[in-house]
């Protein structure tokens, strides 16, 4: 039980810190349930991360797998919950006041504002759990192999999580 | 539930161009605050959208119908991950997949960035963000508040430009 109220309370807390969202917030999530709480091993995350990339749905994903290991349905339904209500919340009265804001300036100061720090946070995101996640030069290549096609094409993403299955299943990550 | 590889373009199709509901400018509007604010932001999308139809009711509803289904299938996959993980084959597949995910996240991340090159005194942010996480290991909470006055500063003088 202490250990859904510790899920509970510490997910809520970084749903307000996750500019950029839950991609940005994945090495908080590893080093939490990985290195602090001890909830899953390094694998296990890269696995998790890995279906919750494949499935359909929100990439929030990774939480509830999270919560589910912990406590079951009840563990993922709470971590799913603790992540999404205080952002919903800030987001309901905060939608309305920039929404409605006269000052133009002020309204695009901060989506820049933010906007600059989701960028910072995703990219050091994905450099830090790409150093987690890919153990040989394969999965190095077959990273930045991704990162260069979406750059010069414009392939639904599943493809390339189809293509890495197959290149996985072969043997070669 | 056909939300594969992120459920935006699907949100966009059915909420503007099959049912109408909202304009395009009001999609994107409503899309540009739900990304800068923290938090996950399809369900921020969610909590815009429903509540501007039937105010907290309808946050609500919105939110749960995203997410029910997407979190079914997923703890079928949990349960057949439970079943099947020590497979070398399922492992390997696993293992592709993250390696793709993970450069998926890295392209957002370089996409979302072509726009900070209209004004590259922002890249000096970024860098900040990305030293004091990536380098020095500090907690999210430290590093968003380091970087914010900057941002906030830069992002003021960015706007004024315009």
């Amino acid at each position: 039980m202490s250990a859904l109220i510790s899920l509970f309370l510490k997910f809520s807390a970084f749903s307000l810190l996750a500019f950029g969202g839950i991609n940005a917030l994945l090495p908080v999530l590893y080093d939490l349930s990985v290195n602090q709480e001890h909830w899953i091993d390094t694998q296990t995350f890269s696995d998790y991360f890995a279906i919750a990339q494949a499935a359909p749905g929100p990439n929030l994903m990774t939480v509830t797998l999270i919560g589910w290991n912990v406590g079951g349905v009840l563990g993922a339904a709470i971590a799913t919950l603790a992540i999404s209500w205080p952002s919903s919340i800030m987001i309901y009265f905060l939608q309305r006041t920039i929404m409605g804001m006269q000052d133009k300036d002020r309204q695009q100061a901060i989506q820049f504002a933010a906007g600059a720090l989701a960028v910072g946070l995703v990219l050091s995101s994905a450099w830090q759990i790409s150093l987690q996640i890919n153990h040989s030069v394969a999965a190095y290549l077959l990273t930045i192999s991704t990162i260069t096609i979406t750059f010069f094409t414009r392939w639904h993403p599943l493809y390339l999580i189809a293509i890495g299955a197959i290149l996985g299943v072969l043997g070669f990550i | 539930m056909s939300g594969f590889g992120g459920v935006l373009p699907w949100a966009r199709r059915t909420l503007v161009e099959q049912e109408q509901w909202i304009t395009a400018e009001e999609f994107s509007a409503m899309l540009g605050i739900c990304q800068i604010v923290p938090g996950p932001n399809i369900v921020n999308l969610g909590v815009c959208v429903g509540s501007r139809f039937a105010g907290i009711p309808g946050a609500i509803a919105a939110v749960l119908g995203l997410m029910l289904g997407p979190v079914a299938l997923l703890l079928v996959l949990a349960v057949l991950y439970e079943h099947y993980s020590y497979m070398p084959i399922v492992q390997g597949m696993l293992r592709g997949v993250s390696a793709v995910g993970v450069g998926l996240i890295a392209s957002t991340g370089f996409k979302m960035m072509r726009a900070e090159l209209k004004y590259p005194l922002m890249l000096l942010v970024i860098l900040m963000v990305i030293v004091a996480a990536s380098y020095f290991h500090l907690g999210l909470g430290w590093v968003v508040l380091i970087a914010s006055p900057l941002a906030i500063f830069l992002a003021w003088k960015k706007a004024k430009r315009s």
